[in-house]
């Protein structure tokens, strides 16, 4: 047990996060929402630095992906990060080529970066399968929440190559901790963003963010978040172990809404504008938290995993 | 970071749990529904824990010059959510080997750590913590209990409150003030005060929570000798603060609460409710609160290992605790229904155990007001 990162594990932090300083950011998010783009250059770089094979790197694993993970989320990258370095290498256990898009069936609903992914994912019962996606093959869907989405016919599934029995659970783990890695990222940045705000903005003669009923709410969120960070670093070190992964889900989502809820209330109206950087993170947490069935979804797989023998 | 018990905790955990299979009584789960202040339990606790130390478990994370072993951390949490999960066999003496001795490790003269660490060592005293008064609750330092210096010995008047184990303690961690023109923080002095004491008066409060749980401690005209006092005097706030970071993790509620849930579901499971998807998704979210009380626990343990400084996280993993006991307990009378009313029931008991989680070791919104000011860096008024 050792919940301090090893050099070697601040190094991969810092260079990624130095990464991200030149080419993310809540600026260049909204410049690609305004056109429903994606950050293809963001992930060629990533890929050129490396980060895309960190899961399976030779001294690298799981852990320092889901690290990778979480710090893009922070950034607001508009890149498939969770699907390309923790589920593909996870689901399929060889890389795949990016952008990856993860559906289950209901593929004519709209899919987080659907209508720009080049490798769809499919969970689906019991084995996972793998759609080669040729461009214009999914629609792009608008969508003021975060992410480019897109939606394709549900035949396109007929071409899913299978990765065999037993792949669809654990395309399911590794999805919910990719899951957990960017809800804590994304949750992470929009409670610094509320509460760098708050502490500068004053009425009644005093910052907002010296009030107690504000204060508290706050606190309870940073609770929230922690939490979901150490469950989810667990899971990924664990290998997508399928009750951890589904804790890390169930807690990360739950957590989601009440981020939402809190850092919009306590920002006031400047936080429902594209002046103000906290809508780059919260409305994003509104889709992770419907993904994959839903926070419920999430505890019912936790139960499920748990006591009922399945996953 | 990594997150794999090493291959000795491993083992100690299994030997621990074939030593508490072998030793818990046959109505040891009868016995443990009061908690550890319970008759039975605390009585009990004498032997138990005795039989810890004798296997060199009971106080394994303290320094070999106290009569530990030096192991780490780790290895003491262990032991706690084990023992917590079954109801703390060591009764009260959890408290001694968890905050009481390692503060008077820090603080302790010479003759203090020999007599207090020696009795706690060996599995066989019992303490109470003389905090609270009425009106000092969460205001902690608007205590007003006084000790008055004649030469060697306080005399020492005023009134402690809802202090558990009042009536088995043989001693008090005892907060008063020493300067009679002090305010807040400054004038605050420990005592480390016998409870056999002339002038030391004990009423139990009836509570709803469990017998014996509460007690007031009336101290009128006690003398309490000077070489009783733990740090200098005046300054007994640096000592509080110390005990309790040591405190608020020390009792893994998540464990109990976790085994709890074990039993819940399997409960459920024999009334068919584990088909009910509103059955699954309550048992799924109070698994994933005790989890994450687990791993945020954890995190204060792992900062304990690395001999890092206290720090706001251990108020974080406190309220993730209280979160985590309330959903457990709540959903424990949810599954049993009407069943869970009658006192002494599985539900019922765990459902009284649980309800004082967020106001025990401090309300839940003074650890709130410290994660907002160290955790998020918010300012004060």
């Amino acid at each position: 047990m050792d919940f301090e990162p090893s050099p070697d594990q601040s190094a991969i932090l810092e260079a990624v996060e130095t990464l991200l300083a030149q080419r993310a950011g809540p600026e260049r998010a909204i410049e690609l929402a305004a056109k429903g783009e994606y950050d293809f250059e963001l992930e060629e770089a990533l890929s050129e630095a490396g980060f895309v094979d960190v899961a399976l790197g030779e001294e690298t694993g799981f852990l320092e992906a889901a690290l990778v993970v979480e710090a893009v989320a922070r950034a607001g990258g508009v890149v498939a990060a969770g699907a390309r370095l923790l589920v593909a290498p996870g689901a399929a256990e060889r890389p795949l080529p990016g952008p990856v898009a993860l559906a289950t069936d209901r593929i004519d609903r709209p899919v987080r970066y659907g209508a720009h992914a080049r490798t769809l994912l499919v969970a689906d019962g019991d084995e996972a399968g793998v759609v080669r996606l040729e461009p214009g093959e999914f629609e792009p869907v608008p969508s003021g929440y975060g992410y480019p989405f897109g939606r394709g016919a549900r035949s396109l599934l007929d071409r899913a190559d299978s990765l065999g029995p037993g792949s669809g659970p654990r395309m399911r783990g590794w999805w919910r901790v990719a899951l957990a890695a960017e809800a804590v990222g994304t949750m992470a940045a929009a409670l610094r963003v509320t509460v760098d705000y708050l502490k500068q903005r004053r009425q009644f003669g005093r910052a907002i963010g010296s009030f107690q009923a504000v204060q508290h709410r706050l606190a309870e969120c940073a609770v929230s978040v922690e939490g979901a960070r150490w469950l989810m670093l667990e899971a990924a070190w664990q290998g997508a172990r399928p009750e951890a992964a589904a804790v890390a889900a169930a807690h990360a989502t739950t957590a989601a809404a009440r981020v939402f809820r809190e850092t919009h209330q306590l920002s006031g109206a400047i936080g429902y504008t594209r002046e103000h950087d906290l809508h780059v993170w919260s409305m994003r947490l509104q889709a992770l938290r419907l993904e994959l069935g839903g926070a419920a979804a999430q505890r019912r797989a936790v139960a499920e995993s748990r006591w009922a023998g399945g996953a | 970071m990594e997150f794999d018990w090493s291959p000795e905790d491993e083992a100690f955990r299994r030997d621990l749990v074939a030593f508490l299979d072998q030793t818990l009584p046959q109505d040891w789960e009868e016995m443990s529904k009061q908690g550890p202040g319970g008759e039975g339990q605390a009585q009990f606790s004498r032997e138990f824990a005795a039989g810890l130390a004798e296997r060199g478990w009971l106080t394994q994370h303290w320094p070999v010059a106290h009569g530990g072993a030096g192991a780490s951390s780790w290895r003491h949490a262990i032991l706690g959510e084990e023992l917590w999960s079954r109801g703390e066999p060591r009764g009260p003496q959890y408290m001694n080997v968890n905050w009481i001795g390692p503060t008077i490790m820090e603080f302790g003269s010479q003759a203090q750590k020999r007599e207090h660490l020696t009795r706690i060592s060996a599995g066989d005293v019992f303490w109470c913590q003389g905090f609270s008064e009425p009106e000092a609750g969460s205001d902690l330092v608007a205590l007003r209990s006084m000790a008055r210096r004649e030469d060697d010995v306080y005399v020492v008047n005023g009134t402690k409150i809802w202090t558990s184990y009042a009536n088995h303690a043989d001693f008090c961690f005892l907060l008063v003030r020493t300067d009679p023109d002090s305010k807040r923080h400054r004038g605050i002095s420990v005592l480390l005060m016998p409870m056999d004491l002339p002038g030391v008066e004990i009423r139990e409060i009836p509570a709803v929570v469990g017998e014996r749980y509460f007690h007031e401690v009336f101290l009128d005209e006690v003398r309490v000798p000077v070489s009783c006092r733990l740090g200098p005097e005046n300054e007994g706030w640096s000592v509080v603060t110390y005990a309790l970071q040591y405190e608020r993790v020390g009792a893994p509620r998540y464990a109990r609460g976790a085994r709890t849930l074990d039993r819940l579901a399997e409960h459920a499971r024999e009334r068919g409710l584990l088909e009910d998807p509103t059955i699954l998704e309550k048992l799924g979210e109070a698994r994933a609160l005790c989890e994450a009380a687990r791993v945020l626990s954890y995190r204060v343990i792992d900062q304990r290992a690395h001999g890092a400084p206290p720090s706001a996280d251990s108020n974080v993993a406190r309220v993730a605790g209280t979160l985590a006991d309330r959903s457990v307990g709540e959903l424990a009378l949810e599954i049993f229904g009407a069943d869970g009313l009658e006192s002494g029931s599985f539900a019922d008991s765990n459902f009284r155990m649980a309800m004082t989680a967020g106001v025990a070791v401090g309300a839940t919104e003074i650890q709130l007001n410290l994660i907002a000011g160290r955790f998020l860096g918010l300012p004060r008024e």
